[in-house]
C-alpha cells in the first residue's frame, strides 16, 4: 500500500490540507436523523468505544459491538464492558453483514488487519467510520468503492466524552469525509448525525479532512503535547535535584505543575497562563521562551517535514514490523528516569506556587505551543486545525501526567503518539544542553520573585504583553474557546 | 486549674466575603461534648472547620490534648458532604456514571479503602468490624466506592471516625442520609466512644442526640452562646403565591407514566433489583421507601433514563417501551429530579439563576441563552422561592437548605409531568424539611405526578397517597395510604 498523501498532486495535497471549517450550530438541526434506524456496529470496546456507544444509544440509535472471536471466547474486558452494559456483542461474521455503519475504534496498529477482515463482510453501500486518519492517509488503505468513509474524532479521552454527554454538553469534535469514498454523497450528513449522537455538536465541531487531521495530529502529539512535556518535565526535575532542591518537592512540582499551569492555558490561552506570573517573572518567561523557540525551531520543522513526507510513518511502521523493538526499549527507559522513580513528596504546594516556582515550565509551554502552531500553519495546515492539535490538547495530556507521571501519559496516548514522543525527546534533550546549564533554581524550584522588588519597565512590559496577545494562536483560540466555555474544569490535586 | 480542652479567643472568620464569626470567645472543658445549632448560614460549618484548622482564620484556637490519654491527639472533622476520588485522584464524577459498568475498576473497594485508612492511621482491622456490623455496612466490603449510595458514603465516613477515636471528633450533620435504625445505632456508638474519652462536637439541629451530649450552643450574630436546649431553627421564607405558569396542569400524553415488568438489574454477581413490577399512573403521588442500599436510587435511575441496563429490561416510560428509538433527553423532558447525588455533582460554576434555568434543558449547567418568556419564568420562580437577592450568587455559596430550594425550583421550572424527589430533605433540619414539604404539596396540587423518597414518616408531604417499599432489591409492599396515617 502506498502512502495516500504522496500519491496526490500538489494541488490536491494543498486542497485537502486546507479543509477547515468551524461549523455553525445550525448545521446540526437535523439531529441524529441521518442515522436513525440504521444499524451501528462498533469494532472494539475500550474507553472510546464503550463511551461513544453509550452516548449513541442514549441518543436513540441502534448500537452493537463486534469483537474478535478470541476476545469473546476469552471474556476479555472489552467483552465485559459491552455485555454488562447490555449491548449485543457478536463476531465480525455475525454483525458486520447487517451493519449500515461500521465504526472502527481499534488502535492504529490493528487497523490494516481489522479493515481487511471486515471489508469483505460489509454490505454494499455501507459506511466505514474512523476516529483517526492514519490508516487511510499514511498506510494508504484502499476501501471498496461502494463504501462511504468518514471520520469522527472527539478531541477528549473517552471518559470525558461520556461525562460531558450525560450532563447535557459534549466535547469538541473533528469530522471529515474521505473524498475517494463518498459515492452517494451521504458522508457529511452521517458524520454530523454521529456528532449529535455523541453530543459533540454542542461543544464545537471542526470540519477537516483525513489528510489535515493526520498531518496535524501527528505533529501536535510528537512535539508540544507529549514530546516537549516529557523533555521539559525530566530536565526540570534533574535540574532541581542537581541544585539540591528536596526530591519529594521536585517530584510533586513537576508531576502536578504542568496540569495547574495548563489549566490557565485551557481557560484563557497563552495570555491567561502568562498573566498568572508576576510582571518580572512574565518578562523573564517571555525572554527564555523566545530563546527556546529559536533553539527548538529546527527540530519542530524536522518533525513536520518527516510527517509530511511520510518518513515518520515509514520508520514507525518498520518498528511495528520489528515487533515494536524501539518502542518497547524507549518505554522501558522512560520508566527508569529519576523523576519517574521519585514519589511526589507529602508537601502542600499552593496553586499560585506552581506558577511562581515553576516559571521554566510556563516558558516551555509557551514556546512549544507557539512553535507547534506556527510550524503547522507554515506547512499549510489551517489555524483552527493547528489550534486543536496544539493548545487545546495540552491540558488534556498534562492531566495524565498529574495522574501518574510520564509512564501514565505514555500509556494513555496511542502507540503512534508515544513513538513520536520518544523521537522528539531524544533529539530535544541534547539540543537544550547549553540552555539548561544557565538555568538556576529561581526558574525552577524556588519562587522567582524572591529577593526582587518587582519593578519593571513599563514599555518593556507593554511590548511583551502585546507580543503574547497578538499571536495568531491567541486570536483563533479566543474564537474557538467561546464555543466550549461550558466544559468543566479539570480538577487539580 | 487545667486549661480548657478547646480555647477560642477573638476568632474572626469570613465566609465568601461575608464576616460570619466576630470576636468569638469559647471554652469547651475536658469531658464535655456539645451539640452546636443555629440557623442555616450562621457559620456552624465554618467554625467546625476552623477548630479542625482546615480554613484560615484570625484569632487563636488552642486545643489542649490530654497527654495521658492514649487516644490519638487529633481533631477529626467529618464533613456533611462527602467527596470521593477514583484511583487516579480525580474527584467529581458525574452522578450518572456510577451506573455504567466499566472494567477499569477505577475506584477502590470499601474494603481496600478501609485497609488503606487503617494502615495510614495505624489501626487494627479487627476493631473496625464491630462498627461495620453496627451500622449495617459489612455487606458493602467488596463494593466499589462509586457504587455506593449517598447514605452509604455517609456511613463509611462515620465508620472511619469511630474506628480512629480521635480526642476531638467533630461531625457536621451526623444523620445525613441515615435511616432510623442507623441513626439509633450511631448514637449508641457515639456514646461508646465518648465513654472511652472521645469528646464530641455535633453540628446539628436534630433533637434525637446521643446521651453523651449534655451541652448545647448556638451561633447568634457571630457569637457562640451556650444554651439549655437546641431549638430547631426556623427558616424565614415567606410563602408567596405560586406563579401562574405552574398552576397549569401538566399535559399528559398518556396515563401510563411508568410501567416496569419483571425488571432485574445486576452488577456482575451482585443483583440490586429483582423482578420489580411497578406501575405509576398520571397524577399519582408515590412514596418510595427502603433501607439504605435497598435499590431505591437504581430504581429511580431507570425512570430518569440514566441506567444503561434499562435497555435490557421491559420498561415503559410515558407510554413508550424503553429502547424503541427515544433518546434520554426525550425522557428527561417529562421529568424533574433531585437527589443527593445530583446535588453533589451539580455544576459548581453555576449561579442560582443559571441553575434554575438549566432545568428547562435538563442539563447540568446552562449552555444556552433563554428566550424571553422562559427567562421571565425563571425570575418569577426566583421571587416565589424568595431567592431574588441571591440570584446572581454561586449556588455553592448558599447554605445547604437554600441550595436544596434552588434545586427544587430547577426541577419544577418546566412544570414537568413527573416530579422525582429522592431524599430532598437530606441534611436539612426538621423545620427546613417541613417548609420544603409544604412547598412540594403546593406545587403538586396542579395534578403533577410525584415520586418521593423519604425515611421519616413525620417528614413527608401530605399529598402522598401510595407507598412502595423495597427490601434488598425486591418490592416488599405496595399499598394505598390513608392520609390520616401519615399526619
Amino acid at each position: 500500500m502506498a502512502n495516500y498523501f504522496n500519491t496526490l498532486p500538489l494541488r490536491e495535497k494543498l486542497n485537502q490540507l486546507g479543509v477547515c471549517d468551524f461549523m455553525d450550530s445550525a448545521e446540526f438541526l437535523d439531529g441524529v436523523s441521518a442515522l436513525k434506524g440504521k444499524k451501528l456496529v462498533i469494532v472494539g470496546c475500550g474507553a472510546q468505544g464503550l463511551n461513544q456507544g453509550l452516548n449513541l444509544r442514549d441518543s436513540g440509535l441502534d448500537v452493537s459491538y463486534t469483537l474478535r472471536k478470541e476476545a469473546i471466547e476469552g471474556k476479555r474486558d472489552s467483552w465485559k464492558n459491552a455485555t454488562e452494559n447490555n449491548f449485543t456483542v457478536g463476531t465480525y461474521e455475525e454483525l458486520i453483514p447487517n451493519a449500515d455503519v461500521v465504526i472502527n475504534l481499534t488502535p492504529d496498529k490493528q487497523h490494516t488487519a481489522v479493515v481487511n477482515a471486515i471489508m469483505p463482510l460489509m454490505k454494499e453501500g455501507a459506511t466505514l467510520l474512523y476516529s483517526h486518519g492514519f490508516n487511510i492517509v499514511e498506510e494508504g488503505m484502499q476501501i471498496r468503492k461502494d463504501l462511504t468513509v468518514i471520520m469522527v474524532a472527539p478531541k477528549c479521552p473517552g471518559s470525558e466524552v461520556r461525562a460531558e454527554y450525560v450532563r447535557g454538553f459534549g466535547v469538541p469534535t473533528l469530522i471529515a469525509v474521505h473524498p475517494e469514498n463518498d459515492p452517494q454523497g451521504k458522508g457529511l450528513a452521517q458524520a454530523k448525525a454521529y456528532c449529535v449522537g455523541t453530543g459533540g455538536h454542542r461543544a464545537g465541531v471542526l470540519r477537516s479532512s483525513f489528510v489535515a487531521e493526520v498531518k496535524s495530529d501527528l505533529m501536535g502529539e510528537q512535539t508540544i503535547l507529549c514530546g516537549l512535556l516529557q523533555t521539559g518535565s525530566i530536565l526540570s526535575f534533574d535540574k532541581m535535584i542537581e541544585k539540591g532542591i528536596d526530591a519529594g518537592y521536585a517530584s510533586k512540582l513537576v508531576q502536578y505543575g504542568v496540569e495547574v499551569i495548563t489549566e490557565a492555558l485551557k481557560q484563557g490561552g497563552i495570555t491567561a497562563m502568562m498573566d498568572r506570573l508576576s510582571n518580572v517573572a512574565k518578562i523573564k518567561a517571555f525572554e527564555i521562551s523566545e530563546e527556546l523557540k529559536d533553539i527548538m525551531r529546527p527540530l519542530f520543522q524536522k518533525h513536520q517535514d518527516d510527517i509530511m513526507s511520510g518518513e515518520f510513518s515509514r520508520t514507525m511502521m518498520e518498528d511495528w514490523a520489528n515487533g515494536d523493538k524501539n518502542l518497547l526499549k524507549w518505554r522501558a527507559e522512560t520508566g527508569e528516569t529519576a523523576f519517574e522513580k521519585t514519589p511526589a513528596g507529602d508537601v502542600k504546594i499552593g496553586e499560585q506556587e506552581y506558577f511562581d516556582n515553576y516559571t521554566l515550565m510556563v516558558a516551555f509551554v509557551r514556546a512549544g505551543v507557539e512553535l507547534a502552531f506556527e510550524t503547522m500553519v507554515q506547512a499549510g495546515i489551517k489555524p483552527e486545525s493547528a489550534y486543536y492539535e496544539s493548545l487545546h490538547e495540552t491540558p488534556l495530556i498534562a492531566n495524565t501526567i498529574a495522574r501518574k507521571k510520564l509512564f501514565e501519559m505514555n500509556r494513555v496516548i496511542s502507540d503512534t503518539a508515544e513513538y513520536g514522543c520518544y523521537l522528539f525527546d531524544q533529539a530535544c534533550k541534547p539540543l537544550l544542553g547549553d540552555f539548561m546549564k544557565k538555568v538556576d533554581t529561581d526558574l525552577v524550584g524556588k519562587n522567582f520573585n524572591e529577593g526582587k522588588d518587582g519593578a519593571v519597565d513599563n514599555r518593556q512590559l507593554i511590548e511583551v504583553n502585546e507580543a503574547i496577545r497578538s499571536h495568531q494562536v491567541e486570536q483563533i483560540g479566543a474564537t474557538l474557546r467561546k464555543a466550549m466555555t461550558a466544559m468543566k474544569a479539570i480538577k487539580t490535586a | 486549674m487545667d486549661k480548657p480542652f478547646v480555647y477560642i479567643q477573638d476568632l474572626n472568620l469570613g465566609y465568601r466575603n461575608k464576616t460570619v464569626l466576630k470576636n468569638l470567645y469559647w471554652e469547651m472543658n475536658s469531658g464535655e461534648s456539645y451539640a452546636i445549632g443555629g440557623k442555616s448560614g450562621t457559620g456552624k460549618t465554618a467554625l467546625a472547620k476552623a477548630i479542625a484548622s482546615l480554613v484560615p482564620f484570625q484569632g487563636s484556637i488552642e486545643i489542649n490534648f490530654d497527654q495521658q490519654n492514649k487516644l490519638p491527639q487529633e481533631v477529626l472533622y467529618v464533613e456533611s458532604w462527602y467527596q470521593f476520588k477514583n484511583l487516579e485522584g480525580v474527584a467529581n464524577f458525574y452522578y450518572q456514571q456510577r451506573y455504567t459498568s466499566l472494567q477499569a475498576n477505577d475506584t477502590l473497594t470499601v474494603h481496600a479503602e478501609l485497609v488503606n485508612y487503617g494502615k495510614e492511621k495505624g489501626l487494627h482491622f479487627d476493631r473496625v468490624e464491630p462498627i461495620l456490623e453496627a451500622l449495617g455496612f459489612a455487606t458493602f466490603a467488596s463494593s466499589q466506592l462509586i457504587e455506593l449510595s449517598s447514605g452509604e458514603h455517609k456511613k463509611l465516613q462515620l465508620v472511619k471516625a469511630l474506628w480512629l477515636k480521635p480526642q476531638l471528633l467533630i461531625i457536621d450533620q451526623p444523620y445525613t442520609g441515615l435511616d432510623t435504625a442507623s441513626r439509633k445505632n450511631l448514637n449508641t456508638l457515639l456514646d461508646q466512644v465518648a465513654a472511652e474519652g472521645v469528646q464530641l462536637i455535633l453540628i446539628s439541629n436534630d433533637t434525637e442526640l446521643p446521651n453523651s451530649i449534655r451541652s448545647f450552643a448556638e451561633i447568634r450574630d457571630g457569637q457562640l452562646l451556650k444554651v439549655d436546649t437546641l431549638e430547631s431553627a426556623a427558616v424565614e421564607i415567606h410563602l408567596r403565591e405560586i406563579p401562574d405558569f405552574l398552576k397549569e396542569s401538566p399535559v399528559y400524553s398518556t396515563q401510563d407514566i411508568v410501567k416496569m415488568v419483571n425488571v432485574n438489574i445486576s452488577y456482575g454477581e451482585k443483583q440490586v433489583l429483582k423482578n420489580i413490577n411497578w406501575e405509576i399512573k398520571a397524577g399519582e403521588k408515590w412514596l418510595l421507601q427502603g433501607h439504605n442500599g435497598s435499590g431505591k436510587s437504581t430504581l429511580l435511575s431507570l425512570i430518569n433514563g440514566d441506567h444503561p441496563q434499562s435497555y435490557a429490561n421491559e420498561l415503559y416510560l410515558f407510554g413508550n417501551r424503553r429502547g424503541s428509538g427515544e433518546s434520554i433527553w426525550d425522557i428527561k423532558q417529562h421529568i424533574g429530579l433531585i437527589s443527593p447525588e445530583f446535588h453533589w455533582y451539580f455544576d459548581p460554576t453555576a449561579t442560582v439563576w443559571q441553575s434554575i434555568a438549566s432545568g428547562f434543558y435538563d442539563t447540568v449547567g446552562l449552555f444556552q441563552q433563554l428566550p424571553y418568556t422562559k427567562s421571565t419564568q425563571v425570575d418569577e420562580l426566583v421571587a416565589y422561592f424568595g431567592l431574588t437577592e441571591e440570584k446572581n450568587e454561586l449556588l455553592t455559596a448558599l447554605p445547604l437548605g437554600k441550595q436544596r430550594l434552588v434545586l427544587l425550583a430547577r426541577t419544577i421550572i418546566k412544570n414537568p409531568e413527573l416530579l422525582i424527589l429522592d431524599e430532598p430533605c437530606q441534611g436539612l433540619d426538621q423545620q427546613q424539611s417541613k417548609h420544603f414539604n409544604q412547598l412540594v404539596d403546593e406545587l403538586c396540587s396542579n395534578g403533577m405526578t410525584l415520586i418521593y423518597v423519604g425515611h421519616f414518616e413525620s417528614q413527608l408531604p401530605t399529598c402522598i397517597e401510595k407507598r412502595i417499599l423495597l427490601e434488598k432489591g425486591e418490592v416488599k409492599v405496595v399499598e394505598s395510604l390513608n392520609t390520616e396515617i401519615l399526619s
